[in-house]
C-alpha cells in the first residue's frame, strides 16, 4: 500500500496535499458551534446532487408530462418518494444552514481583511444556490411552480430597453411554457455543479488565508491552532448527525411542511392562484421587492434593483466596516444592529408571506407600511455599520490577546 | 483587566448573545405563526381538527375504512371526478380480493388494469357544472388543511334547516339582529357584515350550494354525500359523517400510496441517527478532552 502511495505521490503529490490542506491543516482551536455551518453546506450540496441526480434519470421536462412524472416519481420508482422528499426539503434545509453560516460570517468579522475575496465568492454561491432553488422549483410544473416562473421572469422586463425582449428570449416563447421548462431543466441540472466548483475556489480563498475564529484575531502563537483532523472531522460529523436527525424528522414526518399546497394542483396557465407566494427562502427579498410601489411607473425597476441589492450590498460589506475589531463579541452597538437586522429579516419574511394588500390591526396597519420600514431598515444596517465604525462612535470592550 | 475578568467577560457576552438568539428566535416564530392568521382571517373559515387513524409518526392506514372508503369514492364521487393516479389492481394493497376488485372494475364498465376514471366526459361535465372536475388523487394534498379541509368540505354543505332559516331571514328581505345572531351561529357566518349576509342567504334561497368551509361560500359541486348515499356491507353506520370520514382516509391513502412505507422507514433510520450521533458526541468528547 505504501509503495503505491510512493508512486502516486512522486507523480501527484496526494499525501501531502491532504496532509496540509486536511489532516494537518491547522484550525484556530476556539470554534465554536457556529462554524459547523460551512461543511454542513458541502454536505447538504452533495445530498442535492447525489438525490437529484437519480431524480433526473426518471423525470421528463415537458409541459404536458412533467406534473404526471414527479408523480410516478412518488408512486412507482423505489424510494422516489424518498430521492423526492429529500430533495424538496434539501432545498430548504439547504438554506437554512446557507443563511446561519452567513450570518455567523456577518456576526464574526469573517469578511474582514484578509478575507473579502473568500467572502465574494460566499456570495457569488449564494445568488447561484438562489437560481438553482428558483429554476428547481419550477421543475415539478404545479400551479406555483407555472406562476412563481412567471412573475420572477417578468420582472426582467423591468430592465430599460432590452427588458421586454430579453423576456421573450428567457421563456422562449409568449409566455412561461414548454421551452422555459425544458432550459430550467438543463439549466438546473448544469448549475450545482458550476457551484460545485465554486465551493472548491471558496475553500481554496479560505485554506489561503485560514479560518476566523469567534475571538475574531489572527492566531499567533502555535498553540492555537489544532489540526483539523482528528478534532473538526469528529466535530463535524456530530453536526452532520444533529442536522440529519432533524431533516429526516421532516423527510420522513413532514415532508410538505415547507411546500405549498397549490403545487400539487397541475399547472394551469388559463387560471392564477388567488395568491402567489414564493418559497419560504426567498420571502425578505420578496417583500424588498414589494415595498418599492410609490415610485410610479419606476417602481417595478426600483424594486428589482432594491431585491439585487439587498444582496449585492454584502459584496461592499468588507469596506463598510471599519471597526479595528473583527468579532461582533467585543463590538456592543454592532452586537445590538446585527440583532435587530436578524429580526428584520424575519419581519420581511412574514411581510413577504402575505398578501401585498393585507393588513393587521383591523385594516389600521397595512402591511405594506411594514415592509418599506423594514425594507429601510435592512439597508440601514449597512449604513449605520458603516457610520459606528468609521466615525469611531462604537467604543469596543477589551478583545483578549490570544484565544 | 487581569486574565481571569476577560474569562468572565467572554462567558457574560457568549451567554447575553445566546439569551438574545433565544429571544428574537422565540419572538420570530411567535410572529410568523401567529400574526398572519390575524392578517388572513377574512379568506377562509376555521377547519375543525379531526383525528385520523394514518396521522403521526406511529399512523396507521385503517384497512376496513379505506375498503369503505374505496367502495364510496368509486360509488359516489367517481360520477364525476377521476383519480387517475390509482389503478383498480391497486385496491388490493388494503385487502380487497382479486374478484372483489374485478368486480368494483366491472362495475365502472373497466378492468382491474385501468385507472380509476369517471365515466363523466370532461365536456359534458363543464356543461353541466361550469367547470371540469378535479382529479382527485392528490386533493387531500393540494388544499390548505390538507385531509381536514376535505372533509369540511363534504360535511360542511347547508342542512335542510339551514335552507329553512335562509328562506325564513329573507322572507320580509331584512335581517334582525336577533336574526343575524342565529344564522351566524347557524352557518358560521360574521354577523358584522349584514350586507354580505343577506348576499348568501339569498342565493341559498335561489338553490345555490352553500358550503360553510369552502372559501366565499359558493361553489360548483352539488352536496356529493348524504346519509345513506353508499350502502355498506360490513355492517357500518353509513351516515353522511361516517362516509366522509372514510373516503377522506381512502384519499389520503391514494394522494400517497407510500405513506405507510415512509413512515415505517422513518423510524429506523431516526432510530439508527440517534444511536450514531450519541456515539458521535461521545467520540467528540473524548477526543476534544486533549484540548480543554
Amino acid at each position: 500500500m505504501s509503495k503505491i502511495m510512493e508512486w502516486v505521490d512522486a507523480r501527484l503529490p496526494v499525501t501531502e496535499l491532504l496532509k496540509s490542506q486536511a489532516t494537518e491543516y491547522p484550525t484556530p482551536k476556539n470554534l465554536n458551534y457556529w462554524w459547523n455551518f460551512g461543511s454542513l453546506a458541502l454536505f447538504v450540496l452533495i445530498i442535492m446532487i447525489a438525490s437529484g441526480l437519480f431524480l433526473a434519470m426518471h423525470y421528463k421536462a415537458d409541459a404536458n408530462q412533467s406534473f404526471d412524472v414527479v408523480e410516478h416519481i412518488m408512486r412507482d420508482v423505489n424510494f422516489g418518494w424518498l430521492l423526492r422528499y429529500m430533495h424538496a426539503n434539501g432545498a430548504s434545509f439547504f438554506f437554512m444552514v446557507v443563511y446561519i453560516h452567513i450570518l455567523r460570517g456577518m456576526y464574526y468579522g469573517s469578511y474582514r481583511k484578509p478575507r473579502e475575496i473568500l467572502w465574494w465568492f460566499g456570495i457569488i454561491l449564494f445568488f447561484m444556490m438562489m437560481a438553482t432553488a428558483f429554476m428547481g422549483y419550477v421543475l415539478p410544473w404545479g400551479q406555483m411552480s407555472y406562476w412563481g416562473a412567471a412573475v420572477i421572469t417578468n420582472l426582467m422586463s423591468a430592465i430599460p430597453v432590452v427588458g421586454e425582449d430579453l423576456v421573450v428570449w428567457i421563456w422562449g416563447g409568449f409566455s412561461v411554457g414548454d421551452p422555459t421548462l425544458n432550459r430550467f431543466f438543463a439549466l438546473h441540472f448544469l448549475l450545482p455543479l458550476v457551484i460545485f466548483g465554486v465551493v472548491i475556489l471558496h475553500l481554496w480563498a479560505l485554506h489561503a488565508v485560514h479560518s476566523n475564529n469567534p475571538v475574531g484575531i489572527d492566531l499567533h502563537d502555535e498553540k492555537d491552532s489544532i489540526p483539523f483532523h482528528p478534532y473538526y472531522t469528529i466535530k463535524d460529523l456530530y453536526g452532520m448527525g444533529v442536522f440529519l436527525i432533524i431533516f429526516c424528522a421532516f423527510v420522513f414526518y413532514a415532508p410538505n411542511f415547507f411546500l405549498e399546497p397549490d403545487n400539487y394542483i397541475p399547472a394551469n396557465p388559463m387560471q392564477t392562484p388567488p395568491h402567489i407566494v414564493p418559497e419560504w427562502y426567498f420571502l425578505p427579498f420578496y417583500a424588498i421587492l414589494r415595498s418599492i410601489d410609490f415610485l410610479g411607473s419606476f417602481s417595478k425597476l426600483a424594486g428589482v434593483i432594491a431585491m439585487g441589492g439587498a444582496i449585492a450590498i454584502l459584496f461592499i460589506l468588507p469596506f463598510l466596516d471599519r471597526s479595528p475589531v473583527r468579532s461582533f463579541r467585543y463590538r456592543p452597538l454592532s452586537k445590538q444592529l446585527f440583532w435587530m437586522f436578524v429580526a428584520d429579516c424575519f419581519v420581511l419574511g412574514w411581510v413577504g408571506y402575505n398578501p401585498a394588500d393585507a393588513a393587521i390591526f383591523e385594516g389600521a396597519l397595512p402591511l405594506i407600511v411594514i415592509g418599506r420600514t423594514c425594507t429601510a431598515l435592512y439597508f440601514s444596517y449597512f449604513f449605520l455599520l458603516w457610520v459606528i465604525t468609521a466615525f469611531d462612535i462604537e467604543k469596543h470592550t477589551p478583545v483578549p490577546k490570544s484565544i | 483587566m487581569n486574565y481571569q475578568q476577560v474569562v468572565q467577560l467572554h462567558r457574560f457576552t457568549k451567554q447575553a448573545s445566546l439569551r438574545s438568539a433565544t429571544v428574537l428566535f422565540f419572538a420570530a416564530m411567535l410572529l410568523v405563526v401567529v400574526l398572519p392568521r390575524g392578517a388572513v382571517a377574512s379568506g377562509g373559515v376555521a377547519l375543525p381538527k379531526q383525528n385520523w387513524s394514518f396521522a403521526g409518526m406511529f399512523g396507521q392506514f385503517d384497512n376496513a375504512a379505506l375498503k369503505r372508503g374505496a367502495q364510496v369514492a368509486i360509488q359516489a364521487c367517481m360520477t364525476c371526478h377521476s383519480l387517475k393516479y390509482i389503478k383498480f389492481d391497486q385496491l388490493r394493497q388494503f385487502g380487497y380480493t382479486e374478484i372483489e376488485v374485478k368486480a368494483l372494475a366491472e362495475s365502472q364498465g373497466r378492468t382491474k388494469k385501468d385507472a380509476l376514471l369517471s365515466g363523466m366526459d370532461a365536456n359534458a361535465a363543464k356543461d353541466a357544472f361550469g367547470v371540469v372536475p378535479p382529479d382527485l388523487s392528490l386533493i387531500t394534498k393540494a388544499r390548505k388543511g390538507y385531509e381536514d379541509y376535505t372533509f369540511a368540505i363534504l360535511t360542511g354543505y347547508a342542512s335542510a334547516n339551514d335552507l329553512a332559516l335562509a328562506t325564513r331571514v329573507m322572507a320580509d328581505d331584512k335581517i334582525s339582529d336577533e336574526e343575524a345572531k342565529e344564522v351566524a351561529s347557524a352557518l358560521g357566518l360574521d354577523m358584522h357584515h349584514l350586507d354580505k349576509m343577506a348576499e348568501v342567504l339569498k342565493r341559498m334561497a335561489a338553490g345555490e350550494n352553500f358550503n360553510r368551509y369552502f372559501p366565499g361560500h359558493f361553489f360548483a359541486m352539488p352536496q356529493p354525500l348524504s346519509d345513506g348515499a353508499v350502502a355498506y356491507t360490513d355492517g357500518t353506520e353509513n351516515s353522511k359523517i361516517q362516509l366522509a370520514r372514510d373516503v377522506v382516509t381512502f384519499l389520503a391513502w391514494a394522494g400517497e400510496p407510500t405513506m405507510m412505507e415512509r413512515k415505517s422507514l422513518g423510524v429506523k433510520v431516526l432510530l439508527y441517527l440517534f444511536v450514531l450521533t450519541i456515539m458521535m458526541y461521545a467520540v467528540k468528547r473524548r477526543i476534544w478532552a486533549r484540548v480543554h
